[in-house]
């Protein structure tokens, strides 16, 4: 006979897990300090790749200029302002990736309580009909 | 009230019935009008314009994510400007990179938003945007939000200095560049816009979380506010036209579009029919879970003998509970009646 209660509880647990759940069950997966590096490190990418980006920007819009004066410039001087640029670029993006991440995976674990929960008494159903 | 309030449980009904069909057919529309509207106003791409071709992807669109329709757009944009001048297509292709990146790494969920936020703009009311991003959505959304309004006015920027692009030699690849790179960041309407929705996204979204009374009317009201000031204070600090009228009538529509926008999303769940399989030790479950048509029952009545006037804390605790379960459908809109009901059915 098939348990009715039993698949109320595992409909919902399964439409929760193919909806939202499934990026909770995810997240979950992971200890909070593994889940934000994972993002932080995510983030120094996109971020130095925005940079490099912005580089070839910069470098084709001063085309002319850099050709020009290539050996007039202070390279060193334009290094360091670029470095400068670069690692504020970095850490903006990722204190920004650890205050939205940091949120997220507070939500997610809150979350995912009440599902555990459901698949504990799920199980306890399923002990108490055998 | 009570119409309106029907008119939602028919639409309600209509969406949980055919969920299937509603919303591919959304879905298509939607990039059938972004498409375009992108044609209309860049179209320098004769293949592009094409009917056919425009149809064909809205209909792809219908059953792809909705993030395709950000990729389509990006593409139809590059492929119009790659028509007027290579060099634009180059820049704005980076420009796109990067936002593309933005929008990966804080939101990769709202694809709607960035669709809808230029097809606003070109209805001018863009600012309906940040107020209801803040209403439904996080702050996070703050980078979809930015990305509709930079691929916005990097759209209209390129069409206003289009003929002066097209003017220029063709050898002139690094005058070119540097053109469209100037008028891009010569833009401080961009910025000034951008910097406003953002701000409203979070006025609206702190208020809204805030246990008052009203509290979504309130935040709606307050983010429109808002959003006219910063924007008005940038339009002086700035120097740059606009148009104060324009801002203050788009304000005001776009508040009374987000007392719709809650009208329809306020404590109301848009239950679809699922579908979902699973197994356990003797069957296979093929489940199709229909939602239940309720009118609401209240599982327990709660008799106030002494009645609160002021807007105290009984009054927010009621919405509290209303926002902890979403799926009742008991809210008191009329406040007349003292009804709670505090069933304990947690949806999942």
């Amino acid at each position: 006979m098939v348990n009715e209660e039993r698949v109320i509880l595992m409909t919902r647990m399964a439409s929760y897990e193919a909806g939202e759940g499934k990026k909770n069950i995810k997240i979950g997966d992971y200890f909070r300090a593994d889940y934000l590096s994972k993002q932080l490190l995510k983030s120094l990418i996109f971020s130095t790749i925005s940079f490099v980006i912005g580089l070839v920007l910069y470098v084709l819009y001063n085309f002319d200029f850099l050709l020009e004066n290539i050996y007039k410039i202070d390279l060193l001087a334009l290094g360091k302002k670029m470095l400068t640029g670069y690692i504020v670029l970095v850490v903006v993006y990722g204190l920004i990736t650890y205050i939205v991440y940091a949120f997220r995976y507070r939500h997610a674990r809150k979350n995912l309580k009440t599902y555990y929960g459901n698949l504990k008494k799920l199980s306890s159903m399923y002990s108490e009909g055998r | 009230m009570t119409t309106l309030l029907e008119l939602k449980e028919y639409i309600k009904r209509f969406y949980g019935k055919y969920e299937v069909y509603v919303t591919p057919a959304l879905k298509t529309i939607m990039a059938l009008v972004m498409l375009m509207m992108i044609n209309g106003s860049l179209g320098f791409m004769s293949r592009l314009n094409n009917f056919a071709l425009v149809l064909i992807v809205a209909l792809m669109c219908s059953f792809l994510p909705t993030g395709f329709m950000i990729v389509f757009g990006a593409l139809y944009i590059l492929g119009h400007m790659y028509a007027l001048a290579m060099e634009a297509a180059i820049v704005v292709g980076c420009v796109f990179l990067i936002l593309l990146l933005l929008y990966f790494s804080f939101s990769p969920k709202d694809a709607l938003v960035v669709v809808l936020l230029p097809i606003c703009f070109v209805l001018k009311i863009p600012y309906i945007i940040p107020i209801a991003v803040g209403l439904l959505l996080t702050p996070a959304s703050i980078a979809s939000v930015a990305c509709g309004t930079v691929v916005y006015f990097i759209v209209h920027v390129v069409k206003e200095s289009s003929t002066s692009i097209g003017s220029m030699e063709a050898a002139e690849i690094m005058a070119r560049i540097r053109l469209v790179i100037d008028n891009l960041l010569n833009n401080k309407e961009m910025v000034v816009t951008v910097v406003a929705f953002s701000v409203t996204v979070i006025v609206v979204y702190i208020i809204r979380r805030l246990a008052i009374v009203k509290a979504w009317t309130i935040a709606a009201v307050a983010g429109g506010i808002v959003n006219a000031v910063v924007l008005l204070v940038g339009d002086l600090a700035a120097d740059i036209d606009i148009s104060i009228i324009g801002v203050i009538l788009g304000t005001i529509v776009s508040v009374l579009l987000a007392k719709v926008v809650e009208f329809f999303a306020f404590n109301l769940d848009y239950s679809r029919t699922e579908k979902v399989q699973f197994e356990d030790d003797e069957y296979y479950y093929y489940v199709k879970a229909v939602p239940k048509i309720t009118v609401s029952t209240p599982a327990r009545t709660v008799k106030r003998i002494n009645t609160r006037h002021s807007s105290g804390r009984g009054n927010s605790s009621r919405q509290r509970v209303e926002e902890y379960y979403p799926e009742e459908e008991n809210y008191d809109y009329f406040g007349e009646n003292e009804v709670e009901d505090y069933t304990d059915s947690d949806p999942r």
